[in-house]
């Protein structure tokens, strides 16, 4: 069997290349599992924006690598209730651009704050939108190999 | 490339059954522009409104700012790629309406969108309160999802803003601007002793909601590219953003971007000014590497000497700032960054999400947390259904007097990166 193909070396899978297999969606927004549910492995979880990050923060000390900015949408935590990441399915050696980057970000969260009180029904689905167009945009770069 | 701007000072508008503009004022006719912007199924209806500098009048929720314009002479036309053909513009001969803009309103994403006051403490944060603003306000059909809503208002702005920049197509300009570039090799034969420097313009580019158009490209969607600097002043890029209001760049932003002015200002003084350089500031972490690798490969290739970098919005886009900064400095290359800050309301916080050693030299549009009072006025255009949940109020915002404490984040414009902003530590 020869290694090459008219000459080409044979199609290797790149770090950066990630299959839909490959990787996860960890939300806390309602809204991101009922539209990619279907096509997507959405891990859903029903905790507030701070949970949401700590809860991806230990996800990327355990090894799995971020695939989008935790903080997307120039939406601040704190002035979202919702937030949706892509992260490695599978563990990876550390890396140090995800810790950063979920660092940053759970810092971020104490410069403003969000009171869900506030928010009428109408408020609260729009911040579910907007979210989901956020990851929504993230898989059409992820899926579009 | 060379662009002739011709500028019509318009010093007032009016209702009217017909629409003209005569000795600078303005007359338009809202039925023609009703059924122009009506034409849209996904829009219901839509009135019309005229604010003026000084004026007791809150526009809110604010979606875009657009300056009426119309080519006159050359290739393409007004808005390309989007209601215009997508020849390629920045040449020829462009008349635009100064003095004034069309102001787009609507309920699109209530938290996200912006404030214009025409008097008071809040006209003095946005640049768009020294303008005479033609305000729509656009109502969707029932049950329409917020990107199909923003779509439609969007188009319709760009539409307002063509029907009356046709207007002055046979007037003549109260004043007349010459912008001239010249191809690579001219610019190095003509200025061999002065810098070479790009300007490195970095969109939104986030997905639905948060998006720029490049001759109706999604920026999303592009490489990093080079544009002559007079394509942006042509209209080349427009806004489909909502979110953000302090330092969203609108289209008028885009059509006035300072850094291209200035730039071209200075070209052959003290700097060749090389090109205009595109880039995005997507989600997903592939892509601003990519992008970022980009903008640095191609400030290389064009031996440039030094860039000027800005931003659009907060948090991830100051990841792609900071790559775009590091791997252009790596190259050799001096960068200055242009950015915002979230410092907190005491300014004592990080301002920035991410930082590097090699961004040493960053001119900051100021702290979007500082709160402001803004006192009640007389007549608000659109609604103040959301002003104390957009980014940047709280539920103490709106005070017994009738007045509002908020984040100056909350007005449009208010700290603009590419420095389309009335604040200044002059």
């Amino acid at each position: 069997m020869p290694d090459s193909l008219f000459g080409c070396r044979p199609f290797i899978v790149v770090k950066e290349v990630v299959r839909l297999e490959d990787y996860v969606i960890v939300t806390n927004n309602p809204l991101v599992e009922e539209r990619e549910g279907k096509t997507h492995t959405v891990e859903l979880y029903d905790v507030g924006i701070e949970e949401i990050l700590r809860l991806i923060r230990d996800r990327v000390h355990s090894g799995q690598r971020l695939l989008t900015h935790p903080l997307s949408g120039s939406v601040k935590p704190g002035e979202t209730p919702y937030k949706s990441v892509l992260m490695t399915r599978g563990k990876e050696p550390f890396d140090l651009m995800s810790v950063e980057l979920i660092q940053s970000a759970i810092e971020a969260c104490g410069k403003f704050s969000f009171k869900r009180d506030e928010y009428d029904e109408r408020a609260m689905r729009d911040f579910r939108i907007i979210d989901w167009t956020l990851i929504k945009s993230a898989l059409e770069s992820a899926d579009s190999f | 490339m060379k662009l002739e701007m011709g500028y019509i000072h318009i010093s007032d508008i009016e209702f009217s059954s017909e629409s003209k503009i005569e000795n600078g004022k303005l007359y338009v006719s809202t039925d023609a522009l009703k059924a122009l912007v009506l034409e849209d199924e996904k829009l219901k209806d839509v009135s019309f409104d005229i604010a003026r500098p000084g004026e007791s009048v809150r526009i809110t929720p604010v979606k875009d700012v657009i300056e009426p314009r119309v080519k006159v002479e050359g290739k393409g036309g007004v808005f390309p790629g989007i209601i215009s053909k997508v020849d390629t513009v920045g040449s020829g001969k462009t008349y635009a309406l100064k003095g004034m803009a069309v102001v787009t309103a609507g309920k699109i994403v209530g938290f996200q969108e912006g404030v214009i006051d025409m008097t008071g403490p809040g006209a003095d944060y946005t640049p768009f309160s020294k303008l005479i603003n033609l305000v729509m306000v656009c109502e969707p059909v029932d049950e329409i999802e917020p990107h199909e809503y923003e779509k439609a208002v969007r188009i319709a702005g760009f539409k307002a803003a063509a029907y009356i920049g046709e207007l002055a197509k046979s007037l003549t300009p109260d004043e007349t601007k010459v912008y001239e570039t010249e191809t690579i090799k001219e610019g190095m034969a003509k200025y061999p002793d002065l810098p070479r420097v790009a300007y490195v313009h970095m969109l939104q580019s986030q997905g639905l909601l948060h998006d720029t158009y490049v001759y109706g490209v999604d920026a999303k969607q592009i490489l990093p590219t080079m544009l002559n600097p007079t394509e942006c002043m042509d209209g080349a890029i427009v806004s489909g953003n909502c979110v953000s209001a302090c330092d969203k760049n609108p289209t008028y932003v885009h059509q006035n971007n300072p850094v291209v002015h200035d730039l071209l200002e200075e070209h052959g003084k003290t700097i060749n000014f090389v090109c205009h350089i595109v880039t995005n500031e997507n989600v997903y972490l592939a892509d601003k590497q990519r992008s970022s690798d980009w903008t640095a490969k191609l400030c290389k290739m064009l031996d440039l000497d030094g860039v000027i970098v800005s931003q659009e919005g907060f948090g991830n886009p100051d990841t792609d700032l900071i790559m775009n900064c590091k791997k252009i400095e790596a190259e050799g290359i001096k960068t200055v960054i242009i950015t915002d800050e979230y410092a907190g309301r005491d300014g004592k916080s990080q301002s920035l999400a991410d930082a590097d050693a090699a961004a040493d030299a960053v001119v900051t549009a100021g702290n979007a947390n500082q709160v402001v009072v803004l006192p009640k006025l007389d007549k608000v255009i659109g609604t103040l259904d959301y002003i104390t949940k957009i980014a940047g109020a709280s539920e103490n915002t709106l005070r017994e007097d009738g007045s509002l404490e908020v984040e100056i984040q909350v007005i449009t414009g208010a700290t603009n990166e590419v420095g389309f902003t009335t604040l200044s530590a002059r």
